[in-house]
């Protein structure tokens, strides 16, 4: 039992790496990349979400400065896109920080409205800042691989997004058994107590918020290269952040694995609804119906009804007092 | 470490094992076995049945539908009937290529329709191209749109978003001086297209002395034309014009309105060529000015056969959307029929492409012929409410009344 | 320029009236429950549709649909403070409700989307073109009926608020909950009809949407930021400071737009949020209460 179980994160992975081979058409393909860009950006959110319970519906702010970013290095600097990938990721990480400074200052509800704020706010500015962003026109990035066709794009773009899918997964590991994360998950539980036994909590607050939009902008930029035009209202929309959020939630926000498994249910039914139901507006209530359900009834998520087996490593369920002493440790 | 060696053998035997069953880099390669029955030519398309642009989007859809409706009366493409897979697209760029990507790789659709929306054109023609389908589109009139080397994208309609209103700069500029407007105001929303049409007149008339007093730009969600009528009014300018969609010329007319503007000419794109303009503005519709790629009364080929088609299937006046749709299929239909193939694959699709770049087809339109880049070559004739009527008043041999200028008070 | 500056100002504190009353419900429900109601610019439009339907179908004039309105969307509240919002852990409640009102918002979109197609719906009456001009500035008749609308119900507002027993027991239940209840009000019953004056107030606002902008299902979300900024500069959970912020961010977004443009003109609601954050978390009007939650 415990072979099988220790076997089976390796045997997912081989899975996954070989599913561009195992489909029958490059759409698959293309679906299945979108679907692990999701799962990594769900991951990253949860660096935030998950230990600190501060909720985001604003990070897709970062994903759009990440693909912008990205793109107007390739575009208008001419950088290669390797470099343009890590210089705007971490220009977007240092602006995270810039906000974080400001938005973590405030707890609950007001966070919650920050960070709509910013994705309203980033969304003007880059379409307004037409001379620069190219506005409503979009941006249109070169393909990095310009000898590849369309189909194999998508497969090398599956594998880069899969490659930072586990980057997240094991950042998210590493931080939930360090001293960083007990510290963030005091912050969940009662950031006051947190504060007074010693926890530098302004600091781990805006350390989680940047780390997790670190993560966002590179898949953000990974998306502007993969996808190669950019438009503002599309990249800054708020229903990318509520994705994030309701996948997290739906599979799990303690959970290692929660993110990842909301991805691969909400993505892949997302494109149902929209098949199926097709030619309405009524997708949009599903997806609502779906999130309020899972608002309801299962806050903790699917993998918490397994937590007594194995749901992967998570953030155990211990009181308060006893995390504030691992975080105070 | 052992572990690690387990995995990467099991992963190493998988893709040995796959790699024997590659995809197939043609489009539709299995879509038929020979032999066999041609069953339905089916045309994938994806439109923004939901979301911001939904409402051209059903117009499009609709003249879709009326076009293959004809064609199969007619006995279909190649004596094959025309089967329509529709895809909501719901204005997203994402789902705009996930639709075109899975109707071309996984449908193995013969043939694909363009989207609506300059934002939406550029992503689905990546696709299309890539693939190396033809894209004829019936919405995609942006100069950027042409500016990204497509190969295989072909705008079925009279001329681009820039040269929309070229006979009404002609006849300003040709005004004798006493007459000409001296100074102009501009707004436009913030869309390639509306802007495309606003800055094309605004360019030529600014470079003959026109002075562009207000040159004003608001975001999609505007529902609030006070302010920016506020401005347009302390300037005072001869004449007014709107790089506009429906709501938004609508909302701009009302706004001139309360604030008291009375331009001697008011021009806006789109808005007033839609049934429900007059309606909407409520009488201050007389005089007004819009380019127009397509009138209802024209006598071209199909035209009449259109309208009235379009009256029976859907109950509605057509409207210009729904005649560029139209438009797609009839240049597609002539491509087929002169080139004698429908098959998705590089070849039969590039024989399609090279037979439109080089021919002019009759279409609803009146007849269309493009360049290199796939841009239309003809151009769009100007419409204004006389008497409560669209009347076409620009070019002069296409005219049905004079235009009024300067306009009636609104 | 002056009569271009005083034009934007009148237009801004007519819109600014506009803005008040759409505040105050999300004010509300802050108070009662330290709830963010993302839905609510959701249910504006509902509202709006609901006027239209009746303005189209009856030909009645789109006030009279408020008997009808009114009375459902005070019904509507209490059913969703009572039957979701209340079920809600209290431990995560901000955060929780956001999203479960976001859900809302979106099935709410969804349906509209559905009944109503994608295509902007207007109602446009006969005034609608008409301005009453004072002294060169024109003030438009259909923003001056909104303005008055917004006062009215804000007035009525505070009326109940401030005079009578339901109004007291709502207070003290956004002042200390744990206290009122010690002396004898109902909270929750109290919290549940707070939602529904909420709602009632989007009844209203979205009439008066509905008379003076074209709206389509996905209209809410501009609204979703702009309100929000609102009520944060205003302090989270004061009616009247909202009613305050949104007077002066209506004015600032009139008289940006008349000099500036539009995209500026919404950046200055943003630029105003943070700058409240950062000097005065819990807002320029508002309670001791806000930064807390």
């Amino acid at each position: 039992m415990r072979i099988a179980s220790r076997g089976l994160p390796p045997l997912v992975a081989a899975l996954a790496i070989a599913y561009p081979w195992l489909v029958p058409n490059y759409y698959l393909v293309y679906a299945g990349a979108l679907t692990v860009m999701y799962a990594a950006m769900a991951t990253s959110w949860n660096l935030l979400g998950g230990f600190t319970g501060y909720v985001s519906l604003g990070h897709s702010a970062f994903f759009g400065l990440g693909a912008y970013g990205t793109g107007l290095l390739v575009v208008r600097a001419g950088l290669p896109w390797t470099a343009a990938l890590l210089v705007s990721s971490l220009a977007v990480t240092a602006f995270a920080v810039a906000v974080g400074v400001a938005a973590v200052r405030v707890r609950g509800a007001s966070f919650v409205i920050v960070s709509i704020a910013l994705v309203s706010m980033t969304n003007l500015v880059v379409q307004g800042w037409r001379s620069l962003t190219g506005g409503s026109t979009g941006l249109q990035v070169p393909s990095p691989f310009p000898g590849l066709h369309r189909g194999q794009t998508h497969l090398v773009f599956f594998h880069l997004f899969l490659a930072l899918l586990a980057v997240a997964l094991v950042s998210w590991w590493y931080v939930s058994r360090s001293r960083f994360g007990a510290g963030l998950r005091a912050i969940r539980e009662d950031e006051d107590k947190a504060e007074s036994l010693g926890v530098p909590t302004g600091a781990y607050k805006v350390a989680a918020f940047a780390l997790s939009a670190l993560f966002v902008a590179l898949a953000g930029g990974l998306y502007a290269l993969w996808f190669g035009s950019l438009d503002p209202i599309f990249v800054f929309s708020i229903l990318i952040g509520s994705f994030m959020v309701l996948m997290s939630l739906l599979g799990g926000v303690r959970h290692l694995y929660g993110p990842l498994l909301g991805a691969l249910i909400v993505a892949p039914a997302g494109e149902y609804f929209l098949i199926a139901l097709g030619e309405t507006q009524i997708h949009l209530t599903a997806t609502g119906l779906v999130l309020v359900l899972v608002v309801l009834f299962m806050p903790d998520g699917i993998l918490a009804a397994f937590r007594r087996r194995r749901a992967g490593p998570s953030i155990p369920d211990e009181t308060a007092e006893q995390r504030l002493q691992g975080a105070a440790r | 470490m052992a572990r690690v060696l387990k995995g990467l053998t099991t992963i190493s035997i998988c893709v040995l094992a796959l790699t024997a069953c590659a995809k197939t880099d043609e489009p539709g390669a299995a879509a038929q076995s020979p032999g066999q029955a041609p069953g339905p030519v089916r045309i994938g398309i994806s439109l923004p049945l939901t979301g911001d642009f939904s409402e051209p989007g059903k117009g499009i859809q609709e003249g879709y539908q009326v076009w293959a409706d004809r064609v199969n009366a007619r006995g279909g493409l190649l004596g094959r009937k025309v089967e329509l897979i529709f895809r909501d697209d719901a204005s997203d760029p994402n789902r705009v290529s996930s639709d075109y990507e899975s109707l071309i790789t996984q449908d193995k659709v013969n043939l694909v329709f363009g989207p609506f929306s300059s934002r939406l054109v550029i992503p689905a023609a990546k696709v299309a191209e890539s693939y190396g389908m033809l894209f004829v589109e019936p919405a995609g009139a942006a100069k950027e749109v042409f500016e990204q080397g497509f190969t295989r994208l072909f705008y079925a309609a009279p001329a681009i978003a820039d040269d929309h209103y070229n006979y009404l700069a002609d006849y300003l500029l040709k005004l004798p001086a006493g007459q000409r407007p001296r100074t102009a105001a501009y707004a436009s929303l913030d869309d390639p297209f509306a802007q495309g049409t606003a800055y094309g007149l605004r360019d030529k008339l600014a470079a003959a002395g026109v002075r562009t007093v207000v040159d004003e730009v608001y975001p999609p969600e505007t529902t609030d034309f006070a302010p920016i009528a506020a401005k347009i009014a302390a300037a005072k300018p001869d004449i007014v014009v709107g790089g506009t969609q429906f709501e938004d010329s609508v909302g701009l007319v009302r706004a001139l309105q309360e604030l008291k503007v009375q331009p001697r000419l008011a021009a806006f794109s789109t808005g007033p060529t839609l049934p429900e303009f007059p309606g909407a503005v409520q009488g201050a519709a007389e005089h007004v000015l819009s380019p127009v790629g397509w009138s209802a009364t024209a006598t071209f080929p199909g035209n009449q056969e259109m309208v009235k088609r379009h009256q029976e299937m859907f109950g509605g006046a057509a409207n210009e959307d729904i005649a560029n749709g139209y438009t797609v299929g009839q240049i597609v239909e002539a491509a087929v029929a002169a080139v004698k193939c429908v098959d998705p694959t590089p070849a039969c699709q590039g024989k399609l492409a090279d037979h439109v770049r080089q021919g002019t087809f009759d279409t609803v339109v009146g007849p269309l012929s493009f360049d290199d880049q796939g841009r239309p070559e003809q151009a769009h004739m100007i419409q204004q409410y006389v008497n409560g009527k669209i009347e076409i008043v620009l070019p002069g041999n296409a005219k049905t009344a004079d235009l009024v200028y300067p306009k009636r008070e609104w | 320029m002056v009569s271009l500056l005083l034009q934007g100002l009148a237009l801004g504190v007519l819109t600014g009236g506009l803005y008040a009353l759409l505040a105050a419900g999300l004010s509300l429900y802050f108070g009662v429950m330290r709830v963010v109601m993302v839905a609510h610019p959701a249910f504006l439009f509902l509202a709006a549709y609901l006027t239209y339907t009746v303005h189209t179908t009856l030909g009645l004039d789109p006030f009279l649909a408020l008997p009808l309105t009114v009375p459902l969307f005070f019904a509507l509240g209490v059913a969703v403070q009572r039957l979701l919002v209340a079920r809600l852990a209290p431990e995560n409640l901000a955060m929780m409700s956001v999203l479960l009102t976001f859900g809302i918002a979106l099935t709410i979109e969804g349906l509209l989307g559905t009944f109503y197609t994608g295509s902007y719906k207007s109602v446009s009456m006969e005034y609608a073109t008409r301005s009453l001009t004072i002294a060169g500035v024109h003030l438009p008749y259909d923003k001056i009926i909104a303005f008055g609308v917004a006062a009215a119900t804000l007035g009525a507002l505070f009326a109940v608020l401030v005079k009578s027993r339901f109004g007291q027991a709502l207070r003290a239940t956004i002042q200390h909950r744990e206290a009122a209840r010690l002396v004898g009000v109902q909270t929750e019953r109290v919290a549940g009809y707070g939602f529904g004056v909420g709602l009632a107030t989007a009844a209203v606002g979205g009439t008066v949407l509905a008379l003076i902008t074209p709206f389509f299902p996905a209209s809410h979300w501009v609204w979703i930021g702009k309100l929000m900024a609102v009520i944060v500069v205003g302090g989270l959970g004061s009616v009247l400071g909202a009613a305050l912020a949104a007077v002066l961010l209506g004015v600032v977004e009139g008289l940006v737009l008349v000099t500036v443009d539009a995209t500026w003109a919404t950046i200055m609601f943003y630029v105003f949020l943070f700058l409240t954050l950062l000097a005065r978390p819990q807002g320029f009007f508002g309670g001791r209460l806000a930064h807390r939650f």
